[in-house]
C-alpha cells in the first residue's frame, strides 16, 4: 500500500508543482500565492525525501529518450536542501515586501534548478540549465536600475555559458548516442572525453564561478531586491555544482586545483569588498571552490564532502544573505564602513548571522564544520595523495580568509562603534525564516547526535561509515585533531584580523577580472560590427549581380551590345545603335542561312568522325 | 486481351492515321469541313488503340514485347513492328498530344482539307517512328515525319513560313540522309537491318569496328540535326517561330520528341550501352553535345523577345538535358531522360497551345506584350505561369522528376559536368521564365506596349482563315472554352504527373533491367 503512494508521488513532477505556484503567486492575493509557493516547495522537500531511489519519469522528448525525474541519493540531498531552503525563502520574500512579480519570477527560477537537479538525462539538463539562465535574468531585471545593466551582463555570461553546455550535450549524443547520465543500475556515465568534456567544463565552469568566468557573479547578486538575492545566492552555482559532478563523476586533478584556486580568489577579494552582498557572492565562490575541489578529488570523501558543503552552503549563505539582506530592509544601506552597532538594535538578526557565519566559516558545532572537514581530509594527507598536498594548503588559506572576512562583515556591521541607526530588528516573517535555517545548520552539527543524521544523508556515506580507497572507513568529525585545526584557525584569524583590519580599509583593489566586462563589450561590438559588414558588403554584392542579371535578362539586346562594345574593336565591331521605335532596342539577328547550317552539320560530323576513328 | 489482337494494334496505330490522310482529300471533293471530324475521330481512335496497347505492354510486369510482323516475313528479313514499355510511353504521349491539339485547331485554325491530311499523315508518320524495329524502315517513317512537318509549317501564311518550311526540308533532309548512310555503313558491317538482330550482330562485329564506329558516327550526327541540338538547331527556332500556331504545339511537343526517342532507341537497343562505354569518346561526345546544347540553348532563350522563338530555343537547351543523360548512359540517367522526354513534350504543347491562345485572344507575341495577361487572361495565364514552373523543375511537376533523376543518374556516375549544367540550366530556365512571368503579373498593360502599335515582323495566323484581319488580334471572341481548358489539363497534368516519379521507374523497370544488366 505505502509503496504505490510513493509509486504516486514518483508521478508528481516537482518543478511543475513550483511551477504552478509561480503562475498562481501573479494571480492571486498575495498572502494566498506565498502559501501556496512555500507549500510547493514543502512539497518538493516531501518528494525528495520519500520518493524510492533509483524511481525516475521516463518518456520521449522530440523524439529522443529522457528520464526528467531521476532520484538517486544526490540529486535527493540537494531536493531536500532546494525545497527546504526555497520554502523558507518564500516565506522571507513575503515579509521582505518582495514584489509578487519577483517572486513569480524567482518560483519560476527555482522550479527551472530543481528540474535541472533531477534531470537523468543531458536533453532534460541543458533545458533546464536554458530555462535557469533566462528565468535568473528575469528575476535580476525585474528589479530595475543598476540590476538591468547588471542583468545584460548576467544573461551574456549565461548565454555563452548554456551554448557551451548545449554544444556539450549535442557532442556527447554525437559521442555516445545516448543523453542518459546514469546507467541501468544508477552508476554515473559521466560526459564523454575530449571535446564534449572540454566544451562541458568550459559551459559548466561559467556557472561555478571558475575563476576568471565568475565575474557575473560579485557583478550581479548584489543588485537586484535583497529577497531575489536570497534565491539567486542558493540556486544557480548550487545546482551546477550537482551538474559538474554529474559531468566528471571520476574526477579530476586540475578541476580539484581550480577548486583550490577558487576558495583563495574567493576569499581574498571577498576580504576587499565593502558592500556587504558582493562580499557574500565572493564567498559564493570560495565556497563553490571547495565543492569543486572535492569532486575533483573524486575519492568517496571528496565527493560526500563536496555534496554534503553543497547542503550546508544552500543553507547557511542563504542565511547570511537573509541576515544582511534584513539590515539592508531596515537601514537602506549596503556599504559596511557606513555601518555598526547594530547587534544592539537588531540582536536577532545578530543571531542569525552568528549562525551563519559559524558554520560558513567551520567552527565546531556548526553543519560547516562536518562538510568542510570532508574536503579537506579528503585533500590532506591520510585521505589524499601527495599531489593534492598543496590544494590542502591552498582550502587551509580559503578557510583562514573566510574567517577573516566574517569577523570583518560582522565587526563592521554589527560591533564597530556605536549604531548608526535607530531601526527595528527582522520582521516575524523574516525571523521565523532565518531561524528555521540558521536552526538546521546548528542541528546537522550539533556534536554526538546532530552531525550522523546530516551524514547519513550524503551520498556514498552509509551512517557514518563509508568504503574509502582502503577499505571501511568511519567519519569522525570530533576527533582532537580536527577540533586542535579548528582551533589553531580561529586563532590565526583573529590575530590576522586585528593586524590587517587597518590596512584592509584602506585597500581599494578593483578585481582584475572585471577586465572582461569592457573586454566583452568591445570583443561583441567589433564582432557586430564586423558581421554586419561583411553581411552588407554580401548583401550589395549579391543585389548588384542580381540586379545587373535582371537587367541583361529584360534588356538582352542591350546587354550583348554592351558586351560587345567592351571588346576591342579587332574582335567586334559595333555599329551605334541608333534607337528609332521610342527607345526600345532592336533585335538580335541570330538567324543561320541554310548553306551556314550545313557547314556546321559538315563541321559537326568531321569532328565526330576524326574522334571516333 | 487476345494475343491476335495486340499483336494487330502496332500495325493499326500506324496505318490508320496514314490512310485516314487520305479521307479528308477524297470527302473534300464533295464537301468543305470534313478534314477536322476525320482527324478527331482518326486521333480519337489512336488514342484508345494506344490505351488499350498500354494496357497489354504495362499489364505484365515482366518486359513485353509486342511484335508485328509486316506481311508475316519474320526476323531478320521482314520488318517488324515493336511496342515495349519505352516505345509504348512515346506512343501514348503522341497519340494524346495529337488529339488534345485539335481542340485548339478548329476553331484555332490552320483550316482546310489538306491541313488535317498532312496532321494525321505527321501523327501515322510519328507512330511508325516510335514503334519500328527495323532501321531502314525508320529512315522511311523519319521522312515521312519530315514531310509532314515540312507541309504543316509551310501552311503557314506569310512568306516566313515558306522560308522555314525550305530551310527545315533540306536541313532536316540531310539529318535524315546522313542517318541513312548511317544505317548503310552498319548494314555493310553486318548484313542486317533488323534491331534486334542488329544488337547480337553489331556485337559480333565488335565494336571497333571502323564501319560500325562510322555508322554510329553518322547516325548521332544526323539524329543531333532532328532533335536540334545546338550547334545544328538552325533550322528549328523558324520553324517553330513560323509554323501557325496551331501546327507549333504539334512539332514543337512530338517531333523533336520522337526523334530523340529514336535516338534514344538506337543507341540502346542496336548499339547497347557496352558499345557507348567501350568506345572512346562515345560518351564524352554525347554527353557534351548535350551539354553544350544546353547551356547555349539557354543562353540564347534568354535574348529572345518572341515567346515562340524563346520557347523554341527553350527546347534546344531541354532536349540538350535529355542528350546528355543518354550519354551518361545509367539507368536512372536513362529514366530521367524518358520522363524529361515526355514531360518536356507535354509542357511545350501546353506552352505553345497558350502561346496560341494569348495570340488568338490578346493578340501578344513578344514579352512585352505579355504586359498586364494575368489581370486581363487569368486562365490561360495561370495555365502557362504553372506550365512555366515546371518547365524550370520546381517540385512537384514533371519537369522536376525529369531533371531530377538526370542529375541524380550524373552525380551517381560522377559527371560533374552534367551535374553543373543542370544546375545552370535550372538558372537560366528560371531567367527567361522569370522574365515572362514579371511581364504576366507584374507589370501592367499601358498604352505605349499596346500589341497593335508595335511594327511586327510576322504575320498572326489568325490571318489564316481569311476571315479576319490582324489586327483585331484583341477581340476574344475566338478563344473557346476547349481550348482553355486543354491548357489547364496540361497544367494540372504536369503536376499530378510530379507524384509520378517512381511510377515511371517501375514502368520502365522491364525495359531497364533488359538495356543495363
Amino acid at each position: 500500500m505505502m509503496g504505490t503512494e510513493l509509486e504516486a508521488l514518483t508521478m508528481l513532477y516537482p518543478p511543475l508543482l513550483v511551477f504552478a505556484a509561480a503562475l498562481l503567486v501573479v494571480v492571486l492575493p498575495r498572502i494566498v500565492g506565498y502559501t501556496l509557493g512555500a507549500l510547493s516547495l514543502f512539497g518538493v522537500l516531501a518528494i525528495a525525501l520519500f520518493v524510492p531511489d533509483g524511481s525516475h519519469l521516463a518518456g520521449t522528448f522530440l523524439g529522443f529518450e529522457v528520464a526528467p525525474f531521476y532520484v538517486d541519493d544526490f540529486s535527493r540531498l540537494v531536493g531536500i536542501g532546494l525545497g527546504f531552503l526555497g520554502a523558507f525563502a518564500v516565506i522571507y520574500a513575503y515579509s521582505s515586501e518582495a514584489p509578487r512579480v519577483t517572486a513569480a519570477f524567482a518560483l519560476a527560477y527555482v522550479s527551472s534548478a530543481i528540474g535541472a537537479v533531477f534531470a537523468g538525462d543531458w536533453l532534460t539538463l541543458v533545458f533546464m540549465w536554458e530555462i535557469m539562465a533566462l528565468t535568473s535574468t528575469l528575476v535580476v531585471w525585474h528589479y530595475g536600475g543598476d540590476a538591468v545593466r547588471a542583468g545584460y551582463r548576467y544573461a551574456i555570461a549565461h548565454g555563452i555559458g548554456g551554448s557551451l553546455v548545449l554544444f556539450a550535450v549535442a557532442a556527447q549524443y554525437a559521442a555516445t548516442d545516448t543523453f542518459s547520465m546514469v546507467g541501468p543500475d544508477g552508476e554515473m556515465l559521466g560526459i564523454a572525453a575530449g571535446v564534449p568534456a572540454l566544451l562541458a567544463v568550459l559551459g559548466i565552469g561559467v556557472n561555478v564561478a571558475f575563476v576568471g568566468f565568475h565575474t557575473w557573479l560579485p557583478d550581479t547578486y548584489p543588485r537586484p531586491h535583497f529577497a531575489a538575492s536570497v534565491f539567486l545566492a542558493a540556486f544557480t552555482t548550487k545546482t551546477s555544482a550537482l551538474i559538474l559532478f554529474r559531468a566528471f563523476p571520476e574526477g579530476n586533478l586540475y578541476l580539484a586545483y581550480m577548486g583550490g584556486l577558487m576558495a583563495v580568489y574567493g576569499v581574498c577579494f571577498a576580504l576587499l569588498q565593502h558592500d556587504m552582498r558582493a562580499l557574500l557572492s565572493y564567498h559564493i565562490q570560495a565556497q563553490l571552490g571547495y565543492m569543486v575541489a572535492g569532486i575533483g578529488i573524486g575519492t568517496t570523501i571528496g565527493i560526500a564532502g563536496a555534496m554534503g558543503h553543497l547542503f550546508n552552503n544552500v543553507l547557511y549563505k542563504s542565511l547570511l544573505f537573509m541576515a544582511v539582506g534584513v539590515i539592508i530592509y531596515r537601514t537602506g544601506e549596503n556599504d559596511l564602513y557606513k555601518l555598526g552597532g547594530l547587534w544592539r538594535e537588531m540582536p536577532i538578526t545578530a543571531v542569525a548571522f552568528l549562525i551563519g557565519a559559524l558554520s560558513i566559516t567551520a567552527v565546531p558545532g556548526f553543519s560547516g564544520f562536518i562538510s568542510k572537514g570532508m574536503v579537506l581530509d579528503a585533500a590532506s594527507g591520510y585521505f589524499g595523495g601527495p599531489e593534492y598536498q598543496a590544494l590542502y594548503w591552498l582550502l587551509f588559506i580559503g578557510a583562514v580568509g573566510t574567517f577573516l572576512s566574517f569577523i570583518k562583515l560582522g565587526y563592521y556591521a554589527f560591533l564597530h562603534g556605536p549604531a548608526q541607526y535607530t531601526v527595528r530588528d527582522a520582521k516575524t516573517g523574516q525571523t521565523v525564516a532565518m531561524f528555521s535555517v540558521g536552526g538546521a545548520c546548528l542541528l546537522l552539527g550539533l556534536p554526538a547526535l546532530g552531525w550522523p543524521v546530516f551524514t547519513d544523508l550524503l551520498p556514498l556515506v552509509d551512517g557514518t561509515g563509508f568504503i574509502g580507497t582502503e577499505g571501511p572507513e568511519t567519519l569522525n568529525p570530533y576527533s582532537p585533531s580536527h577540533l586542535w585545526d579548528a582551533a589553531v584557525l580561529l586563532t590565526v584569524s583573529v590575530i590576522g584580523f586585528k593586524l590587517i583590519r587597518k590596512p584592509l580599509s584602506k585597500i581599494d583593489l578593483p578585481d582584475p577580472a572585471f577586465v572582461l566586462n569592457p573586454a566583452t563589450f568591445y570583443l561583441g561590438r567589433g564582432s557586430m560590427l564586423a558581421v554586419t559588414g561583411t553581411y552588407a558588403a554580401v548583401d550589395r554584392a549579391a543585389v548588384g549581380a542580381v540586379r545587373r542579371c535582371y537587367w541583361a535578362g529584360s534588356h538582352p539586346t542591350l546587354a550583348v551590345d554592351e558586351v560587345a562594345r567592351r571588346l576591342p574593336d579587332s574582335l567586334v565591331e559595333v555599329d551605334e545603335r541608333h534607337p528609332t521605335n521610342g527607345g526600345r532596342p532592336s533585335t538580335i539577328h541570330l538567324r543561320a542561312s541554310i548553306g551556314l547550317i550545313i557547314l556546321l552539320v559538315t563541321l559537326v560530323l568531321t569532328v565526330v568522325l576524326w574522334l571516333l576513328l | 486481351m487476345s494475343e491476335e489482337i495486340g499483336s494487330v494494334l502496332p500495325i493499326l496505330l500506324v496505318a490508320a492515321p496514314i490512310l485516314a490522310a487520305t479521307l479528308p482529300l477524297i470527302f473534300g471533293l464533295r464537301l468543305e469541313r470534313t478534314g477536322w471530324s476525320v482527324a478527331l475521330v482518326t486521333c480519337a481512335g489512336t488514342f484508345l488503340a494506344s490505351l488499350s496497347l498500354a494496357t497489354t505492354v504495362f499489364g505484365d510486369a515482366t518486359h513485353v514485347l509486342v511484335i508485328h510482323e509486316l506481311g508475316g516475313f519474320a526476323r531478320p528479313v521482314g520488318i517488324e513492328l515493336v511496342a515495349d514499355e519505352f516505345s509504348t510511353l512515346i506512343v501514348l504521349l503522341v497519340t494524346g498530344v495529337s488529339l488534345a491539339v485539335l481542340a485548339y485547331t478548329r476553331v484555332g485554325g490552320p483550316r482546310g482539307n489538306t491541313f488535317y491530311s498532312g496532321y494525321l499523315l505527321l501523327v501515322g508518320g510519328l507512330l511508325g517512328l516510335s514503334l519500328t524495329g527495323d532501321v531502314f524502315n525508320m529512315f522511311v517513317f523519319l521522312e515521312i515525319v519530315g514531310l509532314g512537318t515540312y507541309a504543316l509549317v509551310a501552311s503557314g501564311d506569310g512568306p516566313e513560313s515558306a522560308v522555314a518550311a525550305l530551310k527545315y526540308l533540306i536541313v532536316g533532309t540531310v539529318g535524315a540522309s546522313l542517318y541513312l548512310l548511317g544505317v548503310g555503313f552498319l548494314f555493310m558491317a553486318t548484313g542486317t537491318l533488323n534491331m534486334l538482330d542488329l544488337q547480337t550482330q553489331v556485337e559480333a562485329a565488335g565494336y571497333d569496328n571502323t564501319l560500325v564506329v562510322a555508322g554510329f558516327a553518322f547516325i548521332f550526327v544526323g539524329f543531333a540535326i532532328k532533335v536540334a541540338q545546338w550547334p545544328l538547331h538552325g533550322w528549328q527556332p523558324d520553324a517553330y517561330q513560323h509554323a501557325p500556331d496551331g501546327v507549333t504545339p504539334l512539332v514543337a511537343a512530338l517531333v523533336s520528341t520522337v526523334s530523340a526517342y529514336a535516338l534514344g532507341r538506337v543507341l540502346f537497343t542496336v548499339f547497347t550501352v557496352d558499345f557507348v562505354t567501350a568506345t572512346p569518346y562515345a560518351s564524352e561526345i554525347i554527353v557534351a553535345v548535350g551539354a553544350t546544347s544546353v547551356v547555349a540553348g539557354s543562353v540564347l532563350a534568354v535574348i529572345q523577345y518572341d515567346v515562340k522563338r524563346m520557347l523554341a530555343y527553350s527546347s534546344v537547351s531541354q532536349f540538350g538535358l535529355i542528350v546528355a543523360a543518354y550519354g551518361i548512359a545509367t539507368e536512372t540517367a536513362f529514366v530521367g531522360a524518358v520522363i524529361h522526354l515526355l514531360g518536356h513534350g507535354l509542357l511545350k504543347a501546353g506552352l505553345f497551345l497558350a502561346v496560341g491562345v494569348v495570340a488568338l485572344g490578346y493578340g501578344a507575341r513578344t514579352v512585352g506584350e505579355y504586359a498586364g495577361l494575368a489581370h486581363e487572361r487569368p486562365y490561360v495565364a495561370g495555365g502557362m505561369a504553372v506550365l512555366l514552373i515546371a518547365l524550370v523543375g520546381i517540385p512537384p511537376s514533371v519537369g522536376f522528376i525529369g531533371k531530377w533523376y538526370i542529375a541524380l543518374g550524373a552525380v551517381q556516375a560522377e559527371a560533374w559536368v552534367v551535374s553543373a549544367v543542370i544546375f545552370l540550366s535550372t538558372m537560366l530556365t528560371l531567367a527567361y521564365v522569370a522574365r515572362l512571368l514579371e511581364r504576366m503579373y507584374f507589370t501592367p498593360a499601358h498604352p505605349l506596349s499596346d500589341p497593335h502599335d508595335t511594327a511586327h515582323d510576322h504575320a498572326p495566323a489568325a490571318a489564316t482563315d481569311g476571315g479576319t484581319d490582324a489586327a483585331n488580334g484583341g477581340t476574344t471572341g475566338r478563344v473557346t472554352v476547349a481550348m482553355l481548358a486543354v491548357v489547364v489539363c496540361i497544367a494540372v497534368l504536369a503536376v499530378l504527373l510530379g507524384f509520378a516519379g517512381g511510377l515511371f521507374f517501375e514502368l520502365l523497370e522491364p525495359f531497364t533491367a533488359e538495356v543495363f544488366n
